[in-house]
Parts: structure tokens; C-alpha cells; sequence
């Protein structure tokens, strides 16, 4: 039996505007996903802003009902099996919000123990195990509204762990946190992995991807694009390679134009302080830095780099792939 | 035993969860010196008005008073988890919804009974009001039956809070309705027909007649029938509020309502 399985499912939201004349617009926003995460595999869903991964999440975790097809945890419906879902499911968002800011994070870890029904001797021994798994012993007493963003993210993990899920659902966990707490959110999550937890994780940072997950699908405008290991994404930019152009104010149109470059697959932006950095994904044997320079004309260029591409660059060519 | 906890443990810590914050520099004067302020003001109006005594509009005012913490904090308790982002996680665990959220009102009664013995009893410091001895602690339990009623109506806002985000909004419109309608300045007897008869369907009306019956000298037998009809509709917009939260939390799941402004 699958740790999660989701058939088809679909989620379209109505939105109404107008206060008299009332006009409705439905707007799918996920077109029939299907995937099936086993047991203590961490599986990643990545996919750009609106693709529908929280989407995705919340059907699951039952926040949300489908419009169509159908979804299990641990054999359980998540329309029909509700309080059976939740009580074998954590879930965890990223972001400040989501604690009670005037609570410690003791007794937030408290009052979750009481709403996931822990049995009450068994509360403070796993409030302080899970303390010490994600590094916030001593810390416990302080109100939550002194901690850093790196801080509530691992008491909300610890929160999603309360109740020992077998299965827990993260959804980016890691954004906004500095490139310390992100390290040690992710050595807390490969923790997880190791104790045989099942993980649905979402996140935009494609390393973290690659360095935590057993299997990886891309989600693009409420459908799947691509599924399989790290390993299998890298090798969907087939004998390709990248080429990363630095420029310095280039217009919009022009990074359109060079992505009409013979040999050039897709062309992506990545803003980089002053910097506006574009990504091509080439052709393998073409020769395009000759073209790509000609289009940027005026526009002033720094470094020009060709390397081998990574599993960020498989999700680019993913995602902006027509 | 499961249920139990959260009713009660639960109930107090997510009471402390959400208004942890007032500290008694604002606690203080919200929830003593306004209502002794309200309580004054309707006295003294009625004093030059020549109309009515103190004893009427201290408990009048009193236990209009306890409709403050009654509908404000019952929806504050869904409204603000709303906002903190809280709710979609609470709303994520297993636990079972009526004494998760009934838990929530047991704080929120107490806070209002206090509010209103606080009124009642800076009325009879400050002004000419004799409460007998023996009818204290029949009122007592009088106003707590009415903060427990008003609670009622409370939680049937804080359930509308799963909907929108205006509760505090709505708050003043029902405590302007109690103020109106339940007999609080003007006897229910007084009010046009159709206004006392909106009254009589709303919490506080009946607990209010039977807390000036008492301190004219009535006893709880002679009460017995206003109260329980507190009771009823106390627990009426409990019903109410219950349904209307399991409606609401289904419709969040069916139109993703709990994401919407």
C-alpha cells in the first residue's frame, strides 16, 4: 500500500466579482494530478508560484476537498476517512505565521499534544524529544514572538511530529530562512527520513531538492510535467548544456529575442542584486554565444559561462517549456 | 478522556494563546472602568430624566457589560486564530470539534461574570443601590447563567468568523442590539411590542429581569422560569453556533473560504 496516492485529482476554485452584476470565473488550478509517494520515501513537488503544489497539499491534508479523482493517505479517503487521515498526517508551512506568538514554544507544543490527543504522560517526554531533534532545548520557555524565522520553523516541524505521523506534508519549509538555519532545517529533515517518515516536501530551492529527495515531480499550471529521481530530471536536458549570461539592465523584449536564437531551447532570467543573469538551455552542439551577444546589442554584458546543467536547470527547461 | 482535556486544558491554553497580550494597563480600564463609566452615565441620565432608580440601570448596564468579553472574545478566539494562521492548522488535527470550541467559551464566561459583578458591585459602592445579603449568591449564579447565554451568541459569531473577517465589526452591532432590545435602560414592558419581542429571543433580556427581581427581594424559585428561559436561548445560539462552525468548516473545504479576504 501506497503512503499517499493521488488519482486525477482535480481542484478548480470559482471566483465572483461585482457587487450587483456578480460575474464568476472558474479557474483550475490543479488538472488532474496523479503520483503515488511509498512508505519512507521523502518525494519533492516542485513547481513554480501558482502551479497548485499548496493546492496539491491541502487536498491532502484534507483542508480542501477535490473536484475530481480521488486521494488516500495510508489507504485512508481524504473526503471520506477525515479524522483517520489526520490523525496519521503533520503538517508543516513555511513562513513567521502559523504559532501563537504569545505562547512559549512549550506550551504550543502542549496544546498541539492536547488537539492531536497525546496521552498525557506521554506529552513531556515527546515535547522534550522532539526539543532536541530540532535543536530548540533551553529555548522552550521563551515566547514564541522572540524567536527567528529559523527558530518557528523548527518548532513548526516539531509541532507537525507531536503525534508521530507516519506521513508529514512540508510545505516549503525553508523560505526566507538565512543559509544556516535553511542548512540545519535540512539536516533535521533528513532526520526524518532516517526514521522512516514519509515526506511530501514542496520548496523552490532545487538543491535542497536534489540533496533530500528519493523522487521529485514538477508541477506546472495543475499538471505534472515530469517525475523521477533527481538523477532521471538532470537527464531530461538531453546532451545539453547551459549557457549563463550576466547582463546589466536588459529590457524584457530582448530577452525574449534571444531566446529566438537557433540552438537555444529556452531562455530563463534570474536577477542577482544588479545583475540580471540569463539562463539558456542550448542545443549540444550548437553554437549560440555568437547569436545570443548579437541580440543583446547595446545591452551591456559581463561574464559569459557555459556549463553542465543541474537539476535547477531540468526544472527551468520544465516549467518554461511551452 | 481525550475530549475532556481539550474542553478544559485546551479551552484555557488557547484563552491564553489569544489574549496573551493584554497586559493590565489595558485589561484594566477596558474591562472595569468602561463598563463603571457606562453604568454612570445611564444612572445619572436617568436620575435628572427623573425616570427609574439606580438599582435598574446598575444592573442593567452591568450585565449588558458582560456581552463585551461574551462576543468579543468568542470571536476573537476564530477570528484571531484566522489571522495568526493558526486555524488551518487547529483545523488539521483530529480533534473533535464541539469541545474544541466550547472549550474556548469556558474561559470567556468567566471573564464576563466578572466583568458584571465588578459593574454590579461599583454600583452599589458609587451609587444608591442596597443589594439584600441573601440575594448575592443568587445573582451571582444569575449572571453567570447570562455571560454563559450571551457566550452562546458569541460562538455563533466567532463561527461566522470562519467566513469573514469582520467580526469585531459585527461585535458592535450586536452589543448596540443588547443594549437596545434586552431591557437594559428601558424595561422590556416599555419597548414598542415587536422590539420586546426581538428581546425576548435574545440572551441577557430574561437574566436581567430576574437579577432586579432578586435584588428587590425575589427568590430563585420565584426567578426559576426567567432563567431557565436564559437558559434556552443561551443554549439555542450555542446550537446554533455549533452548526453554524461545522457548516462553515465544511464550506471552507468546499470553496476554499478560509483563504479568501
Amino acid at each position: 500500500m501506497s503512503a499517499v496516492q493521488a488519482v486525477d485529482l482535480k481542484r478548480t476554485f470559482r471566483t465572483r466579482t461585482g457587487l450587483l452584476r456578480r460575474t464568476a470565473k472558474d479557474v483550475e488550478a490543479v488538472r488532474g494530478v496523479s503520483f503515488r509517494i511509498e512508505p519512507g520515501e521523502l518525494f519533492g513537488l516542485l513547481g513554480p508560484n501558482g502551479a497548485g503544489k499548496t493546492t496539491t497539499i491541502k487536498m491532502l491534508i484534507t483542508l480542501l476537498l477535490p473536484t475530481g479523482g480521488s486521494a488516500s493517505v495510508l489507504g485512508h479517503d481524504v473526503v471520506d476517512d477525515v479524522r483517520e487521515v489526520r490523525r496519521r498526517i503533520g503538517y508543516v508551512f513555511g513562513g513567521d505565521r502559523g504559532l501563537y506568538e504569545r505562547l512559549s514554544a512549550y506550551d504550543n507544543l502542549r496544546y498541539f499534544s492536547e488537539l492531536y490527543g497525546v496521552a498525557p504522560r506521554e506529552q513531556k517526554a515527546r515535547i522534550g524529544e522532539l526539543l532536541e531533534l530540532v535543536g530548540l532545548t533551553g529555548r522552550e520557555r521563551e515566547r514564541v514572538e522572540g524567536y527567528s524565522r529559523g527558530m518557528r520553523q523548527r518548532l513548526h516541524i516539531a509541532r507537525g511530529l507531536l503525534h508521530d505521523p507516519a506521513v508529514l506534508f512540508l510545505d516549503e519549509p525553508s523560505i526566507g530562512i538565512d543559509p544556516v538555519g535553511a542548512r540545519e532545517l535540512r539536516a533535521t529533515i533528513g532526520l526524518l527520513k532516517e526514521q522512516g517518515k514519509t515526506v511530501l516536501l514542496t520548496t523552490h530551492y532545487m538543491f535542497e531538492a536534489d540533496e533530500l529527495c528519493d523522487r521529485i515531480a514538477v508541477i506546472r499550471s495543475g499538471e505534472i510535467v515530469a517525475e523521477g529521481t533527481p538523477t532521471e530530471l538532470k537527464q531530461r536536458v538531453p546532451g545539453g548544456r547551459v549557457l549563463e549570461v550576466e547582463t546589466y539592465g536588459v529590457p524584457e523584449a530582448t530577452v525574449a529575442s534571444v531566446g529566438e536564437v537557433g540552438g537555444v531551447r529556452s531562455v530563463a532570467m534570474e536577477e542577482r542584486g544588479q545583475q540580471q543573469v540569463l539562463i539558456l538551455q542550448c542545443e549540444p552542439d550548437a553554437e549560440v554565444t555568437q547569436g545570443v551577444l548579437a541580440r543583446l546589442g547595446g545591452v551591456r554584458v559581463g561574464r559569459v559561462v557555459s556549463r553542465e546543467p543541474t537539476l535547477e536547470d531540468a526544472y527551468v527547461e520544465l516549467v518554461t517549456r511551452a | 478522556m481525550t475530549s475532556l482535556r481539550i474542553f478544559f486544558i485546551g479551552g484555557l491554553m488557547s484563552y491564553r494563546a489569544m489574549f496573551g497580550w493584554l497586559n493590565p494597563w489595558i485589561l484594566v480600564p477596558s474591562l472595569v472602568v468602561s463598563p463603571i463609566c457606562q453604568i454612570l452615565l445611564f444612572a445619572f441620565i436617568g436620575r435628572s430624566a427623573g425616570v427609574g432608580d439606580d438599582e435598574f440601570y446598575v444592573i442593567g448596564n452591568a450585565l449588558n457589560y458582560a456581552a463585551i468579553p461574551c462576543l468579543f472574545a468568542m470571536g476573537a478566539t476564530i477570528g484571531g486564530e484566522r489571522e495568526g494562521h493558526t486555524l488551518g492548522v487547529v483545523l488539521t488535527t483530529p480533534a473533535r470539534r464541539i469541545p474544541l470550541f466550547l472549550g474556548r467559551a469556558l474561559p470567556v464566561i468567566v471573564n464576563g461574570w466578572g466583568v458584571a459583578m465588578v459593574g454590579v458591585l461599583a454600583g452599589v459602592l458609587l451609587l444608591d443601590v442596597h443589594v439584600p445579603g441573601p440575594a448575592w449568591p443568587t445573582i451571582l449564579l444569575v449572571v453567570m447563567v447570562a455571560s454563559a447565554s450571551c457566550t452562546g451568541l458569541g460562538l455563533a459569531m466567532g463561527a461566522v468568523a470562519l467566513r469573514v473577517r469582520e467580526t469585531a465589526v459585527l461585535g458592535n452591532v450586536v452589543f448596540c442590539v443588547l443594549l437596545v432590545f434586552c431591557g437594559v435602560n428601558i424595561a422590556v414592558a416599555d419597548l414598542p411590542g415587536w422590539m420586546g419581542a426581538v428581546g425576548g429571543w435574545l440572551p441577557m433580556t430574561h437574566a436581567i429581569e430576574a437579577a432586579r427581581l432578586l435584588a428587590d427581594g425575589s427568590t430563585l424559585g420565584d426567578v426559576g422560569g426567567l432563567v431557565l428561559r436564559e437558559l434556552g436561548v443561551g443554549a439555542l445560539y450555542t446550537v446554533a453556533g455549533l452548526s453554524l462552525l461545522r457548516w462553515f468548516e465544511d464550506e471552507s473545504r468546499r470553496k476554499a473560504t478560509l483563504d479568501r479576504n
